[in-house]
This record gives structure tokens, sequence and C-alpha cells, in this order.
């Protein structure tokens, strides 16, 4: 094992780098390098047991520990009998109390801390494949009540063998995608002969009751047939009561879940639709506000609830179900009954909207390619005038679906202004047509400072400022916040590393604030991740999802090639509608290509500030803000500013190459005064 | 292509219509006048059916897109009269009238060639349809007066009656109008025969049977009227045996053979009945242990029972998915394709094996909703996502009609108006799309709303309406697709399940009750309208249980039959007396190839192994020149046309000399190379051949010939013998190429 050397002088090529480089400069790489932890293997055991895993990654060079989100689960490095280690497996110790699910595991290896990849827990036996199972003659014995962890070989199916009594009802469950795989896994049950029985395609179970006594099989494929060590998968064969409700193995959560549910939500939902009583019409009686359970079922299924309001009441409606993790489009519209029992619309709920445009899938990124909002509705109504209304709700996917499985959960209430934030590693286009998606882990080199991108979904009216803030940092590390502007819906926050910050690795935590009816409120900000280092997005679609902790790491055995920083650290204060010119001090640790780069301009109110050129050759530089174009309000802020630059870095004793990153200055104060005070 | 068919169609009706006009005139037998003496002259009832009739409002004449032939447009086949009347009255600065002098207008003048015309002489100077178009003009050119009658039908006299082959008749016809009054428009009408083979019609309306026995139609049009002629042509055979019937199939095929007097085959062998159900339900040989315990079986149900053996195994879901994959368009045009048309694949294949009813399975392809992962038929609207399309495609395909006409003019064979046509569309008005990670790849959901569409011609909104019929006010919330969907499965549909089982039934005995499969219509009946009938009851009490019908058909003596003709049904092509043969399709060929010389076609994405029936889309074509040769569609269209079925030289070169079918029967793991290498009798591997190829033991001539073929010396290059084993293996090669060239093979007989 080889330690990865920090950047080193190189001779440097004369070629412009800017946030949208010319294609000639496809050779490079995006990004510098970063621990990635792709696989284990096993993708998981069962509590109070203890096993072997085996990982796969990039740049894991220099790894120490392996570590869970859940304490229950610790790990110690393979040791040979010599007492030497044996590379990138451990001993993983799960403890008995360890409550089935799935966690995140992680690598702190040289570079820092790694991604996550999702290690389940479960509470009955597991069995890791270590033969192919391509065929009838090779298929895997395997016991009704076990769970097999298991990978596909390309252009393959993988079979399984059990046997069943007649009349016996065996759930054959495979979770894939939602343990961070890139399989769409296909499900069959056939006969010993190896003919299919049922098959199950859209991530399914398959609820199997045997017709005879006999051996049956298990067909695990990939929908394209796809394999390698990048489509696992665990496959649990369940024996079930008649009458059971079959259970999913556990999965990660979606990225749109992060605004579900509200604040202060109780678990267990105040009314099921179906014990519920019926007006006429079929139309569900109830009163406001009110918490209701229900179900997108059967096909086309619509669901009417029936009130009174009062003229001039203003209730607030949100609607969960693509957010609980089904395939769901829930639709909302609040009708008010007239005479006749006929019905005019009051309103039609909307989507809960992304909070920053969302990248299309053209030819380079216009947004970030992360989705906050949700196919969910959420909107408010007014009461036009006394009388009865209704609420119907439909799923605009489920026309033809019958799916007892795909759930809701529907609030009335009175405005509770509030809010959600996620956040992830900052993503954008780094080169003319770029759409890398690599999953950004916070691990910090000397000197650099990390760009977080935080979105809000704001509810039920809020729309006030919000500070950011983390805490539980490593040391010489630091967090600033360049708030979310009131009405706005997107911040950044920027995660710095001192110069000669030492190694180090905390779970740190990252939160908004704000003053919401006179009160200061507190959310926690959840966090996304991708799931994979998708290099072009147009041939892997990017896969992210919501990661159980924030860790922050620093290296300490390399420095960012490139530190931008405002030649004083001072608020920079300026008067409203003038020019503030701010000298910027370079220092670079490295080579690189072309002799400027462009600039833009984080932190509200100066974010539509024209893009800068800085040099790449001098130690000095200045950025001048147009306080008379921006307009910002009087005031404090805090900026940054960012673009691209490529640079010659050297990993191990690699050839030195060059790589395009993101780089940003330190975090820069300014003070609008305004222009009366100078009179 | 089925638009270009149905001009095709138009232009081959009216070009010899135009021809053959003068009829009239030395024929003064037939009757050209008016039944009811009338003093008046209208544009609408006499003007425009002359010029119909004469070929002037054709496609490719002044009909034409884009203007009409050198600016003179006039609506096809005068659908629209009155903006005919605008353009010939009032445009062309009056020039093609002369009212001065009637005689010298220009649309006579050119008509009969007296300037010239690039249409040439349509009407003769002094006929009687001239006369007419004269009249008109001496009259002032009137539309029509107040009191002019609309036409409300035609009917042909007589309706229907059996001709002898060789046997004439001449058809009259007759139109009915709004007053009472009736005419006989015979010289204004226009007569086409449903198969030429079987029956000639002349421009006037004579028929001539040929010497094909069976049911033929004439089609007889006047304005936007039709009426049709039918015909029975029996063959008058004495019919002294018919096979016990089975079930209704039967009744109903020998009842009809016995009208006609046509004798059936007689059933065919055990050996080719397995055979040709296996390729038919399963798209494959049957495999040598099957072949040889079905004929030591001696159950008497043991045909029923392979039928239903076949039914279950994924071996029907696969070949059928692959028959509806193509028709529904899962067509590869990008890379990034390839996970919605192994979705959409999997999910047709997965119905099959489920058995989900089929009009559960069309709902769910219609009404799709959300994305193509979660939802694969969604990705049907990947591929076609025009609502014009969808409707054209769903209307021809789920319903066997063809709209397309209606799109921009009244249907020229069918009663079909652009409203209808625009009513259909607005079922799919409601479809909304938002972009998805996938280039090209939406996800489809019901957009709240009133359903309609804009009925290009009048620009007036539609509600939705279904081929005429009424499916009721739909609200904004409701999916107007599942009401179509609801139209459609309702039992009394007449459509639905006629079209599906007359295509099974294609599928089973190669030509459809009704020709084209697709194409039902009034003017186009069923050879055997009580067996139509009695399958769609059949289809539609079983819950539209696809196996049921395929069950009923299988275990019908009719699909039993031999395919060797008796000696004299051989003229038979339509009423099903003997098994007609069919070549097997593409990939069942290759498959069927692959299972004689035990070898294994590899495809890009899919595991070894993988039958060519099962493949997802058309992709594989590019890489397979046998594919591509033998005729695989490329999921391009919606007809079944598309698939090539007849024969090439190609093909024909393509099984002598390939390679692909040297290197197979050359194969290391391949059934020779093992044959080779057993120390089994010559008997016993010429034997095993016959089972794997044909599905049966050799006769003793093609024993004793194979043997004396094996038994011969083989010698190489050099002109040296070949040791034994590389003779046995040479000469095994030759055999095997020999059994794959035949026609015994190459077919489904």
């Amino acid at each position: 094992m080889t330690s990865p050397l920090p950047f080193r002088p190189v001779a440097c090529v004369c070629v412009l780098a800017s946030l949208a480089l010319p294609a000639i400069l496809h050779a490079q790489s995006v990004c510098l390098p970063a621990p990635r932890l792709l696989t284990t293997m096993p993708m998981g055991g069962q509590a109070g047991t203890e096993l072997e895993v085996t990982i796969t990654g990039q740049s894991l060079e220099g790894t120490e520990q392996l570590i869970f989100s859940n304490p229950s689960i610790s790990a110690t490095p393979k040791l040979k009998d010599d007492g030497t280690v044996v590379v990138n497996q451990f001993l993983v110790r799960i403890a008995a109390d360890c409550a089935p699910g799935v966690y995140d595991a992680r690598i702190m290896a040289g570079l820092g801390i790694s991604s996550a990849r999702a290690f389940s827990v479960s509470n009955v036996p597991e069995v890791t494949q270590t033969q192919p199972s391509t065929s009838l003659d090779t298929a895997l014995e395997i016991a009704v009540g076990s769970i097999v962890n298991a990978t596909l070989v390309d252009r393959s199916v993988n079979f399984y063998a059990f046997d069943a009594k007649q009349g016996q009802r065996i759930i054959v469950d495979c979770v894939a995608k939602g343990i961070d795989s890139k399989m769409n896994p296909v499900l069959v049950v056939a006969d010993a002969s190896g003919s299919d029985l049922i098959v199950e395609r859209r991530g399914g179970i398959i609820d199997f009751t045997a017709p005879a006594e006999g051996r049956y099989v298990v067909k695990v494929h990939d929908l394209t047939f796809k394999g390698g060590p990048y489509y696992f998968f665990r496959l649990a064969l369940t024996e079930a009561a008649e009458d059971a409700i079959p259970s999913r193995l556990p999965t990660t959560q979606s990225v749109t879940s992060f605004s579900w549910p509200p604040p202060g939500l109780d678990q267990i939902p105040a009314a099921e639709e179906t014990q519920l009583t019926s007006d006429d019409d079929d139309a569900i009686g109830i009163s406001l506000p009110c918490d209701i359970s229900g179900s997108f079922y059967p096909a086309a299924d619509v669901d009417t609830y029936q009130f009174a309001a009062k003229k001039g009441e203003t209730w607030w409606v949100e609607i969960a179900s693509e957010r609980l993790g089904h395939p769901t489009d829930p639709s909302v519209v609040v009708q008010r009954v007239v005479e006749g029992g006929d019905v005019v619309d009051v309103a039609e709920l909307a989507d809960v909207p992304s909070p920053v445009k969302r990248s299309s899938n053209g030819y380079s990124y216009d947004g970030p390619p992360y989705n906050a909002g949700s196919s969910d509705a959420m909107g408010k109504f007014e009461v036009p005038q006394d009388g009865t209304y209704r609420i119907r709700v439909t799923d605009l996917f489920g026309g033809t679906r019958n799916d007892p499985t795909n759930r809701y959960r529907m609030i009335v209430r009175k405005a509770t202004p509030d809010f959600a934030l996620v956040g992830w590693a900052l993503h954008m286009g780094l080169r003319n047509g770029d759409r890398n998606a690599l999953s950004k882990p916070i691990a910090l080199r000397g000197g650099a400072v990390m760009p977080l991108e935080i979105v809000v979904v704001r509810r039920d009216g809020f729309d006030g400022e919000i500070d950011l803030f983390m805490e539980n940092l490593p040391e010489g590390v630091t967090a600033t916040g360049l708030k979310i502007a009131a009405g706005a819906t997107r911040g950044i926050m920027l995660v710095s590393a001192a110069d000669n910050a030492p190694r180090g690795l905390q779970m740190a935590s990252l939160f908004g604030r704000a003053s919401i009816d006179g009160q200061d409120v507190v959310r926690h900000c959840s966090w996304a991740s991708m799931k994979w280092p998708v290099t072009n997005a147009k041939s892997e679609i990017p896969d992210p999802r919501l990661v159980d902790q924030i860790p922050v790491s620093v290296g300490g055995i390399e420095q960012a090639g490139l530190s931008i920083e405002p030649a004083e650290d001072k608020v920079w204060q300026v008067t409203a509608g003038e020019k503030l010119t701010i000298p910027l001090r370079l220092i670079r640790r490295g080579e690189f290509s072309g002799k400027t780069m462009s600039l833009r301009t984080f932190g509200a109110g100066f974010d539509r500030n024209a893009a800068l050129e800085l040099s790449l050759t001098e130690d000095q530089s200045e950025a001048v803000l147009d306080l008379a174009r921006l307009k910002p309000s009087p005031g404090e802020y805090t900026i940054a500013f960012y673009g691209g630059a490529v640079a010659k870095y050297a990993y191990g004793d690699a050839k030195p190459k060059d790589i395009v990153d993101i780089y940003v200055s330190k975090p820069i104060s300014i003070h609008v005064v305004p222009a009366e005070a100078t009179k | 292509m089925t638009n270009v068919s149905t001009h095709e169609r138009i232009h081959r009706w009216l070009l010899p219509s135009c021809m053959m006009f003068g009829l009239c005139i030395i024929h003064p037998a037939t009757p050209c006048d008016a039944d009811t003496p009338r003093d008046d002259i209208s544009f609408v009832n006499d003007v425009v059916p002359v010029l119909t009739k004469a070929g002037c409002n054709a496609g490719v004449c002044h009909a034409k897109a884009g203007g009409g032939q050198n600016g003179f447009e006039l609506s096809l086949l005068g659908f629209e009269p009155l903006e005919d009347y605008q353009h010939l009255v009032h445009e062309g600065r009056g020039r093609r009238l002369f009212p001065l002098d009637p005689a010298r207008s220009l649309l006579l003048a050119k008509a009969a060639g007296e300037v010239p015309h690039g249409g040439g002489v349509r009407i003769e100077k002094g006929s009687p349809n001239y006369n007419t178009l004269l009249r008109w003009i001496q009259a002032g050119s009137p539309y029509r007066s107040d009191d002019d009658p609309e036409l409300v039908s035609i009917r042909v006299e007589p309706p229907a009656g059996t001709l002898q082959p060789g046997e004439s008749l001449t058809l009259r016809s007759i139109a009915t109008f709004s007053d009472g009054s009736t005419r006989d428009v015979t010289a204004t009408s226009l007569f086409e025969s449903n198969d030429s083979a079987m029956a000639t019609v002349s421009e006037s309306g004579h028929v001539t049977a040929m010497d094909s026995p069976g049911k033929v139609s004439v089609m007889v049009r006047h304005q936007d009227r039709v009426a049709v002629y039918n015909a029975s042509i029996p063959l008058g055979q004495p019919v002294d045996t018919l096979p016990t019937p089975n079930n209704i199939i039967d009744e109903l095929v020998f009842a009809n053979l016995e009208q006609l007097g046509i004798p059936p085959s007689d059933l065919c062998d055990d050996a080719t009945f397995l055979r040709r159900v296996s390729l038919d339900i399963g798209g494959r040989v049957p495999t040598e242990r099957e072949a040889q315990a079905f004929a030591a079986d001696d159950s008497p149900d043991k045909r029923a029972k392979a039928v239903e053996r076949l039914l279950r195994s994924p071996d029907y879901a696969d070949y059928f998915a692959n028959k509806w994959t193509a028709l529904l368009k899962n067509r590869r045009d990008d890379a990034s394709d390839i996970t919605s048309n192994f979705a959409f694949h999997a999910w047709v294949r997965d119905n099959l094996l489920a058995g989900t009813p089929y009009d559960q399975l069309v709902r769910e392809l219609l009404a799709a909703t959300g994305t193509v992962i979660a939802n694969p038929p969604v990705a049907w609207y990947k591929r076609v996502k025009e609502p014009k399309q969808q409707i054209e495609d769903v209307a021809q395909l789920f319903l066997g009609v063809r709209l397309q006409c209606a799109q921009c003019h009244h249907h020229p064979f069918e009663r079909w108006s652009q409203t209808d046509y625009y009513s259909l569309a607005a079922f799919f008005s409601r479809i909304g799309r938002k972009p998805t990670d996938t280039a090209g790849e939406d996800l489809i959901f019901h957009q709240r709303g009133t359903a309609q569409a804009v009925n290009m011609k009048t620009g007036e909104n539609v509600p939705p309406a279904a081929l005429g019929d009424s499916v009721g006010e739909i609200p904004a919330d409701e999916d107007p697709r599942l009401r179509l969907a609801d139209w459609m499965a309702s039992p009394s549909n007449p459509f639905f399940a006629k079209s599906l089982v007359n295509r099974y039934w294609k599928h089973f005995f190669r030509r459809g009750l009704i020709e084209p499969e697709d194409d039902i219509r009034d003017t186009n009946p069923p050879t055997n309208p009580e067996l139509l009938t009695a399958l769609e009851q059949h289809f539609v009490e079983s819950g539209f249980d696809l196996r049921s019908l395929i069950r009923v058909i299988t275990t019908s003596k009719a699909y039993q039959l031999s395919a060797i003709p008796n000696d004299h049904n051989l003229v038979d092509s339509q009423n099903y007396s003997r098994y007609y043969p069919k070549r097997l399709q593409a990939e069942v060929m290759l498959d069927a190839i692959d299972q004689v010389a035990g070898t294994q076609t590899s495809f890009a994405n899919l595991p070894i192994g993988t039958r060519a029936v099962a493949l997802p889309d058309n992709s594989y074509n590019k890489a397979s020149p046998f594919l591509r040769v033998f005729g695989r569609p490329e999921a391009t269209s919606v007809c079944e046309c598309e698939r090539v079925q007849s024969g090439s030289l190609a093909q024909s070169l393509h099984l002598m000399n390939a390679g692909d079918i040297k290197s197979k029967l050359a194969a290391g793991g391949g059934r020779i190379n093992r044959l080779v290498g057993e120390k089994t009798s010559a008997d016993e591997k010429v034997t095993e051949l016959y089972f794997a190829a044909f599905s049966r033991t050799p006769s003793d001539a093609e024993l004793a010939t194979a043997l004396q073929y094996l038994n011969e010396p083989r010698i190489d290059a050099n002109g040296k013998p070949l040791d034994a084993t590389k003779a046995e293996r040479e000469n095994l090669q030759d055999l095997t190429w020999a059994l794959l060239n035949t026609k015994e093979f190459l077919f489904n007989h």
C-alpha cells in the first residue's frame, strides 16, 4: 500500500480554465481523487454474529477503519497469522441488540473519509454466495428463512433452489437499488425443471404458495442482464402465514423523503380511511384539522373526504406517498359542494416543487442532479363561503394498478410555518458538456474549501431567511453558512480546512436557524450523496440517496492545489451603489493549466455578480463588486468566489494528469451601509 | 404503410373506372337513368358522382394533396361537395364553367379531351355523364335546390347469391334518398371485388366468378355510401366424410365445407401435429424427447394434453410476446432504449405467462402511467408519442379498424368521419408527460382536465367518443383512457374481441377469416361469419382468456387437418379444408436450426441460450443477417405485414452457403460432433437427426438413402481418402445440411 502524494510541481500547459472549458480538454479527469467505498461483501449480516467483510473502492490506500453509522456494528482489520493486516478485509461484529435495518458503512482512508455504502442488518441467518450459480444444475441451495448475499454474473441468471410443502406460503424478496446496487432486480419462481411460474420485475416481492410439495427454483437477474461486482443483491426467502402482510427488506431513503414528516407529527395517523364513515355519495365525513392514512387501492381509486368549513378559513394540506417510498403521484383537489350535489373546484394542489431547478437530461447541467421536490402534493385553500367541501385524493399513476401497499397520509392543518433542509456536495459542470455526478465525501485537503449546496422546502407560507451552521467539526475545520435569503430556496455552506489542519474525523451536524412567529426555530439538515461516482450522467443515470450522517474529515497528507483568500481578514465595508474592490491572495501549491480562471460568486445578494477573471500566475489579484448593478440592501453579507481550474495532479506514484475541480475562496464578510449613512 | 395501401386501393379502383366509362353508352341495357323522373339537377347528387366515377377526384388527380392537379382541387372522392363546388364554380377566375356556351366549358372540354388534358379523356362527349354535366351548367350550375333530397343509403341488387365458377352476374346499385325516392345509380357507382382471384367485377358492375371456391364480396359505392354483394362460389364436390367435430370451430368450418362442396383433407398424423402445435404455440420444434414420448403415448387425449403443456410453458409467453412487442413498436433507436425495451418486452411476456386477460392487458397499456421501470407499458408512450399515432395504432391493432384516412377526409371504404377520428383522439388528450433522466423518455400521468380534441377540419373541440359510440361525460378527474378501455372490453363491443380472434385465427391458419386481419369493415366481410361470431363469443365468455382461445383453436379437428391436399381441395385457399403450410418465421427457424445443430446463438446483453423468439427488440436484426434475410420485423408498424414471410433467393442462398449455418453444423459442442464421437449405430444417428428436424422417424427409403450417403467414402482436397472419423463428420454435416434445406423442415405443415 502506497501513500498518496500531495500536489507536486509539473510543467504548465497554458489552456484557459473556466466553468465551461472547451471540448479539447476532454482528456482531463474531473474532480480530485476522493475515497469511495463501492462494495462490501457481504452487504449485511445477522444481528449477533461476526462476519468477514471484503471491501472494494476508489482511493482506499491508507485505509485504517471501517466505520458504521450504527455504533452496534464495529469492525477491525482482518489479520494474517503473522499479525499483519489483510488488505481490504475486516471482521465485522454486529451486536445482538442491533435493530434490523440499513446503515451506512464508510472507510477512513489516507485521503480521509469515504463515501457511504449501505450495510444491512437482519435477524435471520445469512449466506454469502462464493461460487456462481448460473444454471439449474449449479443452483445454490437456500433455506427458507434465510438471506443470501450475492452478485450477478454478466449476461447470466443466478439460480437458487429451495424445497417447499404443498400450500406453504413463501415470500421471495430481493433488495438491490435500496442497498445501493446498480441492479434492477428480476425475480422468477420456477418449477424444478426451471420452467417459469411467476415473475416480478418491478422491484416487488413474489408471494408464492407452493402448488405441490417439491423443489422450486428462484432465478435472479438484472433487467438488462448486467452483472459484475456492482450488481449485488440480498435475496430473502421467508415463510409467511396465510393472512400475514408481507414485510419488505429494509432499504435506504430517497432524497425526496427529506421533507417528510413535518416536525412534531405523530408516528401513527389519527385516522384510517377504511375506518371512517362514508357520508352520502361515498364521501367520507371528516372534520378539520385531520390526519388520515389511506391507500390508492383498487385501481383508479378516488378517496373523497367531506367536511364543513367557514368562510375566510385557510387550511394547509399536505399528502405524503411518494416520500414514503411508493411509486405514486398523488393529486389533491378541493371542491365545494353546491346545490344539487354538484361540486365546483376550489383549489388543485401542486406537487412539492424542487427548491431549485433540477438538471434536465440535456447536454450539460442546468441545475443540481438532485431532486428535492416530490410528486406528493402540498398547498393551501381558502374557504370562499360557509358550506360543505370535499377533498378528492387520487393517484395520477394509479389508473390501472391494483396495489394495496401504495399508501398515503394526508394532513389538513391550520398554517404551521416551518421548513425542511437537505444538502449535498455541490455539483457543477466543470467543462464543456460535463455531467459528472461523482459521490463526494467531505474529505478535505489542507487549505481546501468545499462548497455544500443546501436547499429548503418551505411549509405553510414560511418565507423568512434561514441561517446555516455546522457543529462538531474536526480540528482545523471551520464552516461558514451563506444563508438562505428570505423567500429563497438555496444557500451554500463552505467547509474550510486550515492549511495545517491535522488528520481527523468527526460526525458533524448541519442546521438551519430561522425566526418563525418570533420563535427561534432550528432544524436539522438531511444529507444526500450520489451512490456511485458517475463520471457521465449521459451513460449512467445518477442515483442519489439520503445518508445517515455528515462525516467531515481531513486527510492530513495532501493539501489543496489552490487557496484563494482575501488579502485581509476583515469585514469589508461598502456603501450601497458603489463599487467594492477586494484584493485577493492566491496560494498555489501545484501547477495549473491556463493563466486565468473564471470566478462566479456565492452568497445572497451577490450571486448575480458578473464572472471575474482571476490570474492563476500572479500571487495577488482583485475582485470588484459593482453594488450599483447588484443592488443589495444595506446589511451584513457573506460571500465567496468559486470556479473551475485544471490542476496538474499526481496520485501516489502515478503520472501527473490534468484534473479539473471546483476551487472556492475563503468566505468574505461584507457590510453594506446605506448611501444616506455616508452622506 | 396502411395509408398507402388504402390509397392504392382507391387508385386501383378509380383508374380502370375511367377507362371503362364508355360502357354506359355502348350498352344501352345498362340502366343509367333515374327510376324516378327528375326535372332538377343537383351538384351533390348528380355532378359529384359523375366526377367520382370518372376518377377526377382520385388521390392522384384533382384530389391530390397540396391543391390538386394543376391547381384544380377537388375533395377526395367528393366527400366535401361544398368545397368542390367552390373550387369548380368560383375559383380559377370562373373559367372552368362557361355559362354563355356551356359546351365550351373547360370542365367538359378537358374531360372529353377536346383540349389537352393530362388525365386524358375521362368522359366521352355525348355520353350520359357528359350530358349530366352539360345539363347542370345549362341549368346555371346550381349547388342544390332547397328540396334536393339527401342520399340516405344505397343497396345492391342482388345482395347475395351463389355463383358457379365462370358464371357472371350484373349488379345494380340503387340509391334511396331522404324524400323516399330511389334511383338506379349503377352508372355512377364504383365496384370492387375483395378478392380478384375469386371474382372480378367490371366498372359497370359485371361480376364473374373464378375457379377458387369460397366467399367473395363486391363493394359498391356511391357518394359516401357503400353496399356489399356477397357471393358464394361452390366447388360442388361431394363431401362424403367429415371428421367428428371436436368443438364449435369444427361444426362451423365443416358446415361451410359441406355447403361449398369442398372435401377436407384427412387429419394429420401425430408427429405432424406435435411439430405443428409446438411451432404455433411455443415457436419451437419439439425436442427429440418430446417427439419420442408423444409417439409412444397411446392416450386418446394426448393432443389436448400437448396443447395444454405448451400453453403452460414459458415458450408460449416468449413466442407471443415476440409477436406483440413487434406490433407494439418495441424498437431500439438509441442505446439508452435498452432498459425500456427490455422492461416492456418482459411486461408483455410475463403477463402472457401469468394468463392476464387480454382486456386487462390492453387496459394496462392504454392507460399506462408512471415510469417505465415502475410500470413498463409506459414504454409504449415512448415509442408512440403523438395522439394521432396513438389512436391510429390502437384502432388498427386492437379494433382492426384503419382510421388513418379519416384524419384528413371521410374514410373511403367505411363510415368513419373526421369527427370519429378526433373524438377518438380526445381519449388521449389528457396524457401528461414529465421528462425523466433518460433523454427521450417521459413519465406519464393523467393530467386533470376536460378531455377533448380539435377537429382539424372544423376547428371545433370534440369530446371523446368511441367510433361513434357515446361513452358519457368524463369528469376532469377521470383518465379518459380508462373509459376507452371500458368501452373496448364491453361484451357488446363490435371490434375488440373480433379483431383479436381474427388475428389469432390467422396466426394458426395462415389466413384470417377477414383479410387483412386488421381491416375489419362492413365492406370486407369474413369468409365464415358464423365462425367469427362463435370465436368472438367464446373469447368474450372466457373472460378474454387468450389461452382459452388458443386451446379451442388448436384442439379443433379443423386445425388438425393434413396439409396434404386431396383430389379436390388444392384450389381452396380460404375455407380451411386443409392446413395451409407456413414458412417458419425468422426467429423460429434460427432456433430450430440451433436445436437441430445442438448449438446456441449468442445475442448481445442476453444470457447464452436465449432463444431468438425471446429477443426483446429489433436491435438484434442489425447483427444477424439471418434474421434480416428471413424477414424479422423492425417494429415500425402495427401491421403484421411488416414481417416478411415470402421466400427469396437470398434466403435460399443463406441456407445453402452462409457461414453461420456452416459453423453451426461444425460447432465443437454441437450435435454432429457429439454423434461422431458416439458409438451408436448409423441408423440411430440418422433417426436422431430426423427426430430433431422433423419430429419423426425416417421412412425406410429415407433411412436407406441416408445410410448410403453416410457410408460414402470422402476424399480431401488432394484426392486422398479421409479417415473414417473425419468422413463421418463431413457426411453427417452434409446430411444435416440437407435436412435443414428441405421444405419439411422450413415449413410448418
